[in-house]
This record gives structure tokens, sequence and C-alpha cells, in this order.
């Protein structure tokens, strides 16, 4: 009976020792390697004028937290009638350089659809010009051609969906990785 | 405990030897304090709470031993004593005495006061193969809150969470409990007697337990030399699940009489569920558990080790992945999840693995007086790991298999009590808890801070018991630190908050017998519980509900003042029991949503921010069984809980619906070599919530549903104990219907109908 009582004892303070490590004091710090979805750019070329290039940013620095995001150039000036080169790119901007988050959206594009929705009054159509490696091979939406009509102002709506194993080409399935608005003019 | 008398001195011969056994009723519940004697010796012994007595010293030879209890009917056996013997009683009940019995039961008992409902084991072995939350629900005033059909947390009388307290082998379990998705880590098999206090039961067991407390109590390690256990086995349709849960144990006699063990594990297997008409992608679950003890006792000194592993990954349903409230609108307007899915065993993301370990020391001393000194030191841990349905954007290997939430909660407890033997018809017990914990997070996306925190607490409670009338009263006291340690998402600086709370925990009441059949009871509690640690500090995206939530760390302490009052009836063919609460809480804390709503990358979410209001909860639990023929009996349980918001006047969120449940059954000891037969058919209504304030939720309440199960059992003989066999059909006409109380009744219907298999082997 001794015994088992000073084996408990033992027991015991072995582990009172242990919850005597503090290990909640050494917050971790944020995962390096890890890159946050932080800026969603627009970056469009005029096919007949390589020197109409834009580039329109919506910048979240925050994406954990409720502080609204920065859309002061989330918007573009595009010429009627005409026919754009786009494309869409997704950033890190808590890292310094910028991290490059399209480059692993590409290389998971079989999970991954970018979808466009134009409100209406914005004479733009939107095709996506670039495909995966599913078969058959389904859309992804990082490259993009835009066509202008006349003249008139709205907002383009731009969605990552992110549809593991449910890819299927429409929009409907998954979940939405982004989802950011940009005031679009066409003049 | 032996009692030696001078006529016959001890030891009179060489070898002696010990009869040891247990003592219960036919149903299998041990009998506490029955008497177990041998006249010609002029010795006796008592069994203790377990049922379990213990003879030492005696004499080879032929004896009448008999065994007796206030209640029931004296038993006299003739016993050949030439070994170690082990020898059990069944007593039958004295009908005659019935009544002193049942007061007797309850006497001595703490917080006999307060309504205390035992979940009936012997007759639905099988319901431990479900979840904890939901083969509670067979118990008046009792629910679970959901998510998807393999996550399921219990509620009591409306509440639930860090609400009520889950003793498992007589400690809190400590786990991640703030989540509506982080269900009890526990293995229900380990539990030989589960049962639910509702009221303030905090007294006792510490603050938090404002609703009440479950109980999952093992049973008592075996007495006697020799080698036993059981296995069951439980297979069902839905999910294609299987569980198989094993216990062995056994008593060393000779010189090592007195140690006793035990060994038991459980796993558990099943694939994706099914409505009655889709699939639930992505809803299978893994689970293994396994447990050891080992107990040594001697005279009037007990000491127990204990150590269970639980561990579990369990699916997230796939059509509940939405980014942001378009995709949750979306879903919720589809009749059924847009991706249909077939069956399959295999889980892919989203899902979650949880691993809990509990490491238990505890001993007993009983002392010449009767009173009886208890200590425990536990120590768990608490892994649990999230992984969401995308893997984090990254190229480093390493950071693509992290999950994306990581929580490590490490909990020690140390209890001491001291039960006072009863003397002028007083009682009680007074003790001294303490607790410390460290929970430790680590997530690629931010979601709750690392804290230590201690817990030190002492209490007293008293009991009267005379003629009729019991009274009890009891004070706690508590004081609790907390240092909440954060790092500055800018500068990366490490800095701390801390944050101390204390308050005073009462409770009185009394207990009455009217005449032969009838019993009143009330009780009047005080409880608190300190915010917890997402109510202080969460920020973010709650992915399965859609929706963003800011914690408030200058919320102070719930206040709960809860009065409860029951009354019991009892005769041969009828009993009945209701149960009213009252339970008002001051400064109550939930989520209420914001007008503002929060944009990030991945969309729009409404917001909610922890806030605290005065609130009450009322509620009657009402339970009744009628045998109206020989044989056939029908039962009803009704539960109702109103629960309002006092200080915005309008009704809180996420209270259960009436609930209905009709069970009609036929018994039968006997049916030809069949014995404990039984049939039964059950309704279970529950009817649409229509108490909800408005804008608080995406879409209405759930319509309310009827549902019928049915359940044949018996045991077939085989060697000693027999085989124990279930078949139960859930879900019998296989309704579509949704339920509040699920997270996941924005996209899916509830499983449909499931049939089920259970065997159980006892050896």
């Amino acid at each position: 009976m001794k015994k088992a009582i000073s084996l408990t004892g033992i027991a015991m303070m072995v582990l009172l020792w242990n919850a005597c490590n503090k290990d909640e004091e050494a917050v971790a710090p944020p995962v390096p390697g890890n890159e946050f979805l932080t800026t969603v750019e627009l970056k469009v070329t005029n096919e007949n004028d390589p020197s109409d290039t834009q580039t329109a940013s919506w910048k979240d620095m925050n994406p954990d937290d409720d502080t609204p995001p920065d859309v002061s150039a989330a918007k573009l000036t595009l010429k009627p009638n005409a026919k754009y080169k786009a494309e869409v790119l997704f950033w890190d901007d808590t890292q310094s350089p910028r991290g490059d988050v399209t480059e692993e959206i590409k290389e998971r594009e079989n999970y991954h659809l970018v979808c466009f929705t134009v409100s209406s009054g914005l004479n733009l159509t939107v095709k996506r010009t670039d495909h995966d490696t599913n078969t058959p091979a389904l859309e992804v939406g990082l490259e993009d051609e835009f066509t202008t009509g006349a003249t008139g102002a709205g907002k383009l709506n731009v969605q990552l969906r992110h549809q593991p194993n449910v890819k299927d080409g429409t929009c409907e399935p998954g979940s939405t990785d982004a989802d950011v608005n940009y005031d679009i003019t066409i003049q | 405990m032996g009692i030696c008398y001078a006529r016959f001195a001890c030891g009179q011969c060489i070898h002696t030897f010990a009869l040891s056994g247990k003592v219960s009723d036919p149903d299998g519940r041990p009998i506490a304090g029955a008497v177990v004697g041998i006249a010609a010796l002029g010795k006796g012994t008592v069994a203790d709470q377990q049922g379990v007595y213990h003879m030492t010293g005696l004499c080879p030879g032929n004896y009448t031993v008999t065994c007796e209890k206030v209640g029931f009917r004296k038993v006299s056996v003739r016993l050949t004593l030439d070994s170690n013997s082990r020898h059990v009683w069944v007593l039958t009940t004295d009908t005659t005495e019935l009544k002193e019995v049942l007061i007797a039961g309850d006497r001595r008992r703490m917080l006999s006061t307060v309504t205390r409902e035992v979940l009936e084991s012997s007759l639905k072995f099988g319901s431990r193969a479900q979840p904890l939350g939901e083969s509670l629900k067979a118990i008046p005033g009792l629910n679970s809150v959901q998510m998807g059909p393999s996550l399921s947390k219990p509620v009591i009388q409306g509440l639930y969470g860090n609400r009520i307290l889950i003793l498992n082998n007589g400690v809190r379990q400590e786990g991640q409990q703030w989540g509506e998705d982080h269900a009890p880590e526990l293995d229900p098999f380990v539990a030989g007697k589960i049962s639910v206090i509702k009221g303030a039961a905090g007294i006792r067991y510490g603050p938090d337990a404002i609703a009440g407390v479950v109980l999952l109590e093992p049973a008592a390690l075996p007495a006697t030399p020799g080698i036993g256990g059981s296995v069951n086995l439980t297979g069902a349709s839905n999910g294609r699940m299987g569980v198989g849960s094993a216990t062995l144990e056994g008593a060393l006699g000779h010189r090592l009489s007195g140690w006793a063990w035990r060994v038991q594990g459980t796993l558990k297997r099943a694939g994706n569920f099914r409505t009655p008409h889709y699939y639930l992608g992505n809803t299978g679950l893994g689970e293994s558990d396994f447990s050891a003890s080992v107990g040594y006792r001697k005279n009037r000194f007990d000491i127990q080790l204990f150590y269970s592993h639980y561990g579990t990954k369990i699916g997230i349903f796939d059509g509940s992945h939405v980014g942001n409230i378009e995709d949750l609108y979306a879903a919720f307007k589809r009749s059924r999840p847009l991706t249909p899915s077939v069956f399959s065993y295999k889980i892919r993301r989203s899902y979650q693995s949880v691993r809990h370990d509990l490491f238990k020391a505890s001993a007993h001393y009983q002392f010449g007086n009767g009173g009886k000194v208890e200590a425990d030191f536990a120590r768990q841990g608490d892994l649990r790991q999230e992984y969401d349905v995308d893997l984090p954007y990254s190229d480093d290997p390493a950071v693509l298999n992290m999950p994306q939430l990581r929580f490590r909660l490490t909990t020690h407890t140390l209890n001491v009590a001291y039960i006072e033997p009863e003397r002028n018809h007083f009682s009680g017990s007074i003790g001294l808890s303490g607790m410390t914990q460290g929970n430790v997070f680590r997530g690629i996306r931010y979601l709750i801070p690392n804290f230590r925190n201690y817990t030190g607490g002492a209490f007293a409670i008293e009991q009267y018991n005379r003629n009729r009338l019991t009274l009890e009263g009891g004070l706690r006291y508590d004081y609790l630190w907390l240092r909440v340690y954060q790092r500055d998402q800018a500068s990366l600086a490490l800095y701390h908050s801390t944050f101390d709370y204390s308050n005073l925990t009462g409770t009185l009441g009394f207990r009455y017998r009217l005449g032969e059949r009838f019993s009143i009871n009330g009780n009047f509690g005080i409880a608190w519980r300190a915010p917890s640690i997402n109510e202080l500090y969460i920020r973010g995206v709650h992915f399965s509900a859609a929706s963003y939530e800011i914690g408030d760390s200058a919320l102070v302490s719930e206040r709960s003042y809860n009065t409860t009052a029951g009354l019991k009836y009892r005769s041969e063919k009828f009993q009945a029991g209701l149960d009213l609460y009252d339970n008002e809480i001051n400064h109550f804390i939930y989520a209420q949503p914001l007008l503002q709503p929060v944009t990030i990358i991945s969309g729009t979410y409404p917001a909610f921010r922890y806030t605290q209001a005065d609130v009450r909860l009322r509620g009657a639990d009402l339970n009744a069984s009628y045998r109206f023929l020989p044989h056939f009996d029908l039962a009803s349980k009704i539960s109702f809980v109103r629960g309002y918001n006092k200080s915005i006047h309008d009704d809180l969120i996420y209270m259960p619906a009436d609930r209905f449940d009709h069970t009609l059954s036929y018994r039968r000891k006997k049916l030809g070599r069949l014995q404990d037969v039984r049939l039964s058919l059950q309704n279970v209504t529950v009817s649409r919530q229509t108490r909800v304030p408005p804008n608080s939720d995406y879409v209405p309440p759930p319509p309310g549903y009827s549902l019928f199960n049915a359940d044949v059992g018996f045991r077939l003989p085989y060697r000693k104990q027999g085989v124990d066999m279930d078949f139960a059909v859930r879900n019998l006409t296989n309704v579509a219907y949704r339920e509040y109380l699920n997270g996941f009744r924005y996209y899916a219907d509830e499983p449909g109908i499931n049939f089920i298999v259970s065997a159980r082997l006892k050896f």
C-alpha cells in the first residue's frame, strides 16, 4: 500500500512539473510560408493599343479583421467597343516583397474558377481564355478577354470560387475565397 | 469493513478466506447499504455505494449467510467456505416498504433536492453507440445542438456548451467546450451509468454548471477474484456504421487480494450518412478509444489509477462549405445539396481531428466514525485540429499539411472532499478544488488567443434528514485568475492581459414526502460563470455559420438565480413527475447581430458581437407512464422551454422547440426461451420554434416534425449471463425534416431511416 502511495506521489509530481511548462506564453508568430489573400488586381491591356495598360486593385490588409478594405484603387476606365486582354492577380501584401498567390491558384487550377458578374448598365462581356487540366478541360478565368460596348458605368464583381472535387465549369458549386467589386467606366 | 465480535476471536484458524461480491436489484442496480452477515460468526459487513461487499478473515466451514436491507426481502443461503469465494445477491423489493427504500436511496446523497435522472442503460445498451448528446434526449428536458449527424452536444433546459458541466469519471471534462461543433471528447462506453442533474449543481462541481451536470460514472472495479467482461457490437444501416466495444476486468486473489483492474476499448467507423433523398457527402467518422484502470482496496483504504484516450476524425459535410452570406442564401434555396454524393467511408477535407487523454489518480479513506475523505488528481490533454476545405495558399509542404486551426488545452485538477457521517439527522460534506489550464493556439488564421488560468474553490453542503423531510443548504466560493497572451499583429511584440473573477455560489432546497406515493421538492440556487475565451477574444469567421464573430474583453461574469420545483407520484400502475424551473440569468452572454456587416476579401459576412443581457429561461419537463393493461405501458415525456431577453424585451435565440415523446411498450420477464422481452413504438413530435427574435437568423426556423422509432429487445439464454439483443428502427417512416438546433439546417435534411442491430455478451 505504501508503495502504491509513493508511486502515485511520484506520478503526481511529474505531472505537476509538466503543468509548469508555460507553452502558452510563447504565442506562435504568423506561420512562415503561409500566404494571406489580401489583394485582388485586374490588369488590362488594350489589344489594339499596348500602351493602354491599367491595373485596378482591391486591397484588404487585415484579411482576418473587420477593418474596412481599401477600394480607392478598385476602378478601371475602358474605351468603348474595344477588346482588352485581362489578368486576375492575387497577392499577399502583408509580406515584403509581396507574395504571389496567383501561382498557388494556378497550381491548383483544377479546384478553382474565377467568376465575373457585370451589373446592368455596363456594356462589358468577359470571356475566360485559360483552361485547366481536367478532362475535359474546364475554364479557370485567371486570364480573360474583356469586350466593351457602348459607353456607360457600373460594377464588375469578381469571385474566386474554390471547388475541390466538384468543379463542373459553372460557378455554383464550392465556396467563395474572394468576392470583390470594381467600378468600371466605359468612356 | 468487517466487524469482529469478541465471542469469536479473529484469526482463530490458520487459513482464513474472504467472501465478497455484489448486491443488486433484479435490474442490476446496486443496493448500497445492504448488510451481509454470518450469524454463527457474529460477523457482518455493509455493501458500499456500488453494492460491493467484502468480508475477510473467515475460517473454513459451512455457514448460513444472510443478506438484508430495509425495503427488500431478506435472503439466506448455505455456503461452503473452503477458498476465497464470491456470492452475488439479487434482492427483490418488499412492496410494503417500497416508499422507505425510495427515501433511503435519495438520502445522504448530495444535491438531493434538485432533479437527478438516470439514463436507463440496461434497457438501451445500444444507445452507447450514439453520440452522448443524442442518447441523453431520452431524459425529459434534454436536447442537443448539432452540426451534422455526428457532432452533438447536450442541452439541459435550453442551455448548453460552457453552461453545462460534464463530469467524466469524477473529472470535469475540459476540451474546447465553447464551439457549437466541438462535441464532448469522451467514449460513452466507459460509463457504467449516465445521469443528469437538472438545475443549479455548481455548488458541488464548481462554477459553470448553471444549467446542470451530466455525470458519466464507470462501474465499480470487481471485488471478487476472477476475470469477467463484456463485448458490445452495434451495426447501423445509415452511414453503414459499425461500433465495437469490449471490456475485460478482474480482481486478483491470494497475496494480491484487493487489487483489481479493467481495460476497455471502443472502435467506431461510419461513412456518409443518408437523408431520405440523398447522401450527405463527407460525413463519415472514425473513432478509437481505450481506457485502463487499476485499483487497490484494503480495509478502509481505496486507491485507483485511470487512464483513457479518445481519438476521432470527423468529416464535415461538404454541402456546408460556404464562403460568405451569398453562398449561404444560395445553399438554403436549394432543396438538396448542389453536388450529389454517394456512399463512401473516405474522409476528405474539411474535417476535424480530436485527441483527448485523461489520467486520474484517486484515493478514498473511510474513517472509523463512518466519515470518508476523497481526493483526486487529474490531468487532461485536449488537442483539436481543424482542417478547412481549402489548403492554405503556400508552396511549403509543411504549411500545406498544417491544420488551419489547432488548439491544445492542458488541464490539471485537484479535489479533496470530506464526507461527514450522519449524526443527529445531519450529514454533509466539505471540500476544496483547484484547477489550472493552459491553452496553446496555433493556426493559419486567428481565432482565439493563448491563455493560462488558475481556479480555486471551497464548498460546504449540509443536509438534514428527518422522517419525511430533507433540507439541504450549501455555500461555495470560487476565484478565477486568467491571463491572456497575444502578439501584436503589426510589431509582433508579445503582450498579455490579466483578469480575475470571484463569486459565491449557494443552494437551498427541500424534499418532502406527502403520504405514501407522493413527494415534492424545491430548490433555489445561485451560480455563476466567468466569460469563456471565445466570448472575450474571438475574432474571425465561423465558416459553417458564415458569420463573423467578435469577442468583447470587457464582459463580466454571468450570474444565474435558478428556482426549481418538482413533484413525483408513484403507484403500481401509474407514475408521473413534473419539474418546473425559472432560471433568471443576469449578464447572460450571447452573440448579438450587428447592423453593419463585415467585408473581408472572401466576401461580406453578417457580424455578431458578444454582449450581455438579463434573460429568463422558464420551462416545464413532464413525464408520466401508465400500465393500462398487464405488460403494456404508455409513457409520455413533454418538455417546454421559453427564453426571454429582459433587457431588449425579446425572445432568446436557439431555444429548443416544444418536444413531445410518447412510447407504447410491451414487456415480459419471460416469453418462451427469451428473457426481458420488450417491444416498443415511439413517436417524437417537435413543434416549429416560433419564438425567435426578428432579424437574428438568416432563415426562419424549420417546420416541426414527427418521427416514429421502433425497438425490439430480449435476452437469449447463453451460458450464465445470456446475450442481449436489440433491434431498432429510427425514423421508421423515412421523414425528411430539419431540426432547429442543428447548425446544418441551412444546408441539408436530417438522416433518414436507420436500422440498428446491437448485441451484448457478458462473461
